[in-house]
């Protein structure tokens, strides 16, 4: 297990969602281990020894918006509820202890929160968060926290502003220091159209891994696939997109056989996308900034509540429209292909981008990198021309 | 009698003694159901004054429990469990069966129907809100099942038994009036046994929910992660193809068993696979009573269609790949109510035994035989651990504790190994169903060939998933759902607070009462063992997959870390004597 606390403790550090240092991981086999910073290792002991899980991280974010979002939470709050789409299916809320509430036996306090949910925020700590089965389990639900917390605060400071002292400052560190231009320099696309299945496994997994390397999915979320004659090679449920090899299935386009039962959540939605646009590639990430932008709607007296859902409007960022619809069987592969196919991309509600190549994936991928900074650049012309606080 | 103050229970069992007639109601304590919610976990604990008695013993409990969100629309909650100690394992056993039985059980106003004694003579029990009345079934005995439940579904919903269960094979079933099977482990044995052709309940009580605005939200949150489940409702999944969905993903992982498990590719299983089945007979769906999944599938005429262990065991098991005799042979043990896997499972013991697998032709014959005891089924009809020590070859039975192994080599998922081993039951893949990770990714993936942290896995799981049998909800939920959502479904229903944390703990005490039982009537680590075939021979390897056998030194390792973690000692067993006086 000790390779594994390795292995995600690497993916915390180039993710760029924990700070150096301040991470630790425990795991329980028969006997308890742990690693990483001594603070934090001894409270991931404590913390794992009351539960009936595996793994367990604890790190503080590289970025301070889940703190942030602790502090500026009303005063009887004990949980924020993030309207992303990873939020409402897998997290359903996120809830979070206050420095002072932490006491004498923060251990105790923490397990009794993991004790209900994947994962939690302790402030002045960071985001911790439990595996039941594996040390990777712990490891996706602290990147899903970390991903709702970002969306959530970057919502709520284009609607209401800083609120608290450091604040601006902060965010400003963020913009200065933590964003990243994005682009897809240097990377290296096969040319289309792709035919031989190892050809099309090789690029999937190359083109998953430039997925991950541009900070355009979290944790194992977002999937990718390439169509060649009648099958559909299709990246597994619950893969990390930068560990793809061997687990991309070749599916049939007439569902002859059911080997593709592990494939992406999305499966259908691709299908239908490959039905309606004639695409060879379609690629989904979760890019942080149009899942945030996705959810800002102008709509007045609109009587839908669950616009993330039930929303049936085609609306518009930039030139990509955006439409609403659960995961899976939910909604979203109905919605998503009739809209995809002119445009080549379109936003799913408070979920994610998609994007088809007509040949290879050179277009895909560089089309979401295109939407990704769109939204970026009206995220923040929005908050200069709105500014908050 | 007291009013119950719990909200989601009934708080009261029905007692009946068929050697008397007599029967009762009984309130059944807070502490009892708070501790171990209802199915499983209270049927368990409801037999802790019997669980040395012999399986036939007259005293011996045979339980009906259902669960605190059965009567409400929580998804996949309208089933109950079934227990008592199995004539085939010797075991405490539970059986877990879905269907209109369980809800109506729930609204006669029962949490358990608990059945001693033995009847001088074939009855039926006709269950109400009144209580039971004793129904003579001189005329229903020797009857099939279909037969039965024709004759009595106009009082109610049926569980019978067919003649399987009369003439004491030691795996028949006990068959619910749509079909679904308390499959497993002889409970239908049992029921004969006490002279009990079957059981017709009804009643209309509501069941309440204590905070019906919570209950909606998380039964959303459930559909929410079925829908996103590509197990469950992806195009490829249960909900469309059945259970059968599986039979190309176990060909291509190369771990079918087959030939009694002397290989693990079996190339005619594209003809029963789940397109295939579709193809062929239509596949509508026919699931269990309420549930959103529907993976139960029936043919055209309504005539159920096979799930996957059995068209894998009475196909690929058996060298058989014409799907019309593997659909006619389902059929013919739900008639003759018996365990389909068990019976497919012996059948290829004893074909490999013979030297010669019986054919698509015979298999209906011998069926036949079982159930009747005639022939070479007098002897079938004890299971493959009892046929293959009366052939002098105790080796081939492909079981663990008696209990025949379902359709998953251990050698293509070491987890399933160590849990096949571990089970209460026997050699069974529902206790802690290792599959889920190991094959179907979920809720992430697990290395197959790897036995690193599978001890904790496993116990955890089994944990789980005894808790899960006491709510009682269906496995397959958790393909997409997690105990997050069914703690808060509980809680929206009872009242009381739950969590996934709380739910494992006690599914902990159940699993150890169980472990408890099974110890106390000399079962130890000398049981968690798998056949010495998966340690010394491999599997069909190739396509790039290797089927090695198990390594056995490292296997006893991580069983040996299993009994670690469970507290128990080296040989398996308890450290002291006094572990149910703690418990409640």
């Amino acid at each position: 297990m000790r390779d594994q606390i390795a292995k995600y403790a690497g993916k915390l550090f180039s993710d760029l969602s924990a700070v150096p240092g301040r991470i630790a991981f425990a795991a329980q086999d028969d006997v308890m281990l742990s690693d990483g910073n001594p603070t934090l290792a001894r409270l991931c002991e404590r913390v794992l020894s009351s539960l009936s899980c595996l793994g367990l991280v604890a790190a503080r974010p590289s970025l301070p918006f889940a703190d942030f979002l602790v502090r500026r939470a009303g005063a009887g709050e004990s949980r924020i509820v993030p309207q992303d789409t990873e939020t409402r299916t897998f997290l359903h809320d996120i809830p979070f202890l206050r420095r002072e509430e932490l006491g004498k036996d923060a251990a105790a306090r923490i397990a009794g929160l993991l004790g209900n949910r994947k994962g939690i925020i302790a402030e002045g700590v960071g985001v911790v968060a439990a595996g039941t089965v594996t040390v990777e389990q712990a490891y996706i639900n602290y990147s899903s926290v970390f991903h709702a917390a970002f969306v959530k605060y970057l919502l709520d400071v284009l609607t209401e502003g800083f609120l608290l002292p450091g604040e601006k400052e902060a965010f400003e560190s963020f913009r200065r220091d933590w964003l990243r231009p994005l682009s897809a320099e240097g990377l290296v696309f096969r040319g289309g159209p792709l035919e031989e299945p190892e050809d099309i496994l090789k690029e999937v997994s190359a083109v998953g891994r430039y997925t991950v390397e541009r900070g355009l999915v979290d944790s194992f979320f977002g999937n990718l696939s390439c169509r060649a004659g009648d099958t559909i090679y299709i990246s597994q449920t619950a893969a990390s997109l930068d560990e793809l090899a061997g687990r991309i299935d070749p599916v049939p386009m007439d569902n002859s056989s059911t080997t593709g039962i592990t494939a992406s959540t999305e499966l259908l939605a691709h299908r239908r996308i490959y039905e309606e646009s004639g695409a060879r590639t379609v690629l989904h990430g979760h890019p942080k900034f149009a899942v945030v932008m996705s959810m800002l709607c102008e709509e007045k007296d609109c009587p839908v509540k669950d616009c993330w859902k039930d929303c049936d409007k085609v609306r518009l960022l930039g030139d990509t429209p955006v439409v609403a619809g659960e995961i899976g069987a939910g909604g979203l592969a109905k919605r998503v292909p009739p809209v995809i196919a002119s445009p080549r991309k379109a936003v799913v509600y408070g979920h994610g981008v998609f994007t088809v190549g007509r040949t290879d994936f050179a277009e895909a991928f560089q089309s979401m990198i295109d939407v990704e900074n769109w939204c970026r650049m009206e995220y923040f012309r929005r908050l200069t021309a709105k500014p908050p606080g | 009698m007291e009013k119950h103050p719990l909200a989601g229970w009934r708080g009261t069992l029905l007692h009946v003694d068929l050697s008397t007639g007599k029967s009762r109601a009984e309130t059944i304590p807070r502490e009892l159901l708070l501790g171990y919610l209802g199915g499983r976990g209270l049927g368990v604990r409801l037999c802790r004054e019997a669980y040395t008695l012999d399986p036939f013993h007259p005293d011996m409990p045979l339980l009906f429990a259902v669960g605190p969100l059965c009567g409400t629309p929580a998804p996949t909650a309208a089933r109950l469990a079934a227990v008592s100690r199995s004539p085939l394992t010797d075991t405490i056993y539970d059986c877990s069966a879905g269907g209109r039985f369980s809800h109506r059980l729930k609204a006669a106003g029962f949490d358990a129907l608990r059945i001693v004694g033995r009847s001088p003579r074939p009855v039926a029990l006709g269950i109400t809100p009144e209580g039971a009345e004793t129904l003579p079934a001189e005329a229903l005995w020797g009857k099939t099942v279909g037969e039965t439940v024709r004759a009595l579904e106009g009082r109610g919903s049926v569980a019978a038994i067919g003649p399987a269960g009369e003439n004491g094979v030691l795996f028949a079933s006990i068959l619910m009036g749509e079909g679904n099977a308390i499959g497993r482990g002889g409970l239908g044995a049992v029921m004969g046994g006490k002279n009990l052709k079957a059981i017709v309940v009804n009643g209309d009580r509501a069941t309440g929910i204590a905070d019906r605005g919570r209950f909606d939200r998380a039964r959303q949150d459930v559909m929410r992660l079925f829908r996103a489940s590509p197990v469950i409702f992806g195009e490829l999944g249960i909900s469309e193809y059945g259970t059968p969905a599986l039979v190309d993903l176990m060909r291509q992982r190369r771990m079918a068993p087959t030939e009694n498990f002397r290989k693990t590719v079996f190339e005619g299983s594209g003809n029963y696979s789940g397109p295939a089945i579709r193809k062929a007979y239509g596949a509508k769906n026919d699931g269990c009573f309420g549930c959103p999944i529907q993976c139960k599938k029936s043919d055209r005429d309504g005539m159920h269609l096979p799930e996957y262990e059995t068209v894998s065991h009475f196909g690929a098991l058996n060298g058989i790949d014409d799907l019309r005799a593997i659909v006619r042979s389902n059929a013919l043990c739900n008639e003759l109510g018996m365990d389909t896997i068990s019976a497919a499972a012996t059948l290829a013991a004893w074909g490999e035994g013979r030297g010669r697998f019986p054919g698509a032709g015979e298999v209906e014959t011998l069926l036949a035989d079982i159930g009747y005891r005639r022939g070479d089924g007098d002897l079938l009809a004890r299971g493959s651990r009892r046929v293959a020590e009366a052939l002098g070859n105790p080796a081939l039975s492909m079981s663990v504790k008696s209990l025949e192994l379902p359709a998953y080599d251990p050698r293509g998922a070491y987890g399933m190994a160590l849990a096949y081993c571990t089970s209460n039951r026997g050699g069974c893949h529902l206790r802690a169903y290792p599959i889920s990770h190991e094959i179907l990714r979920k809720p992430v993936a697990t290395d197959r060939f790897s036995l690193s942290g599978k001890a904790r896995i496993i116990k955890i799981a089994e944990d789980t998933n005894a808790a899960v049998d006491s709510l009682v909800a269906c496995k397959f939920s958790f393909f997409g759902a997690t105990l997050e959502e069914y703690a808060e479904l509980l809680a929206a229903v009872t009242g009381e607070e739950y969590g996934p944390q709380s739910l494992k703990e006690i599914g902990e005490r159940i699993y150890l009462t169980e472990r408890y039982y099974n110890c106390a009537n000399g079962f130890d680590a000398k049981d968690d063992r798998l056949p010495e075939r998966f340690f010394r021979e491999p599997g069909s390897g190739g396509e790039g997959i290797e089927i090695p056998p198990i390594d056995e030194k490292r296997f006893e390792e991580e069983l040996q870390k299993y009994y670690r973690i469970r507290g128990l000692t080296p040989q398996g067993t308890f450290p002291d004597s006094d572990f149910l006086s703690r418990l409640p």
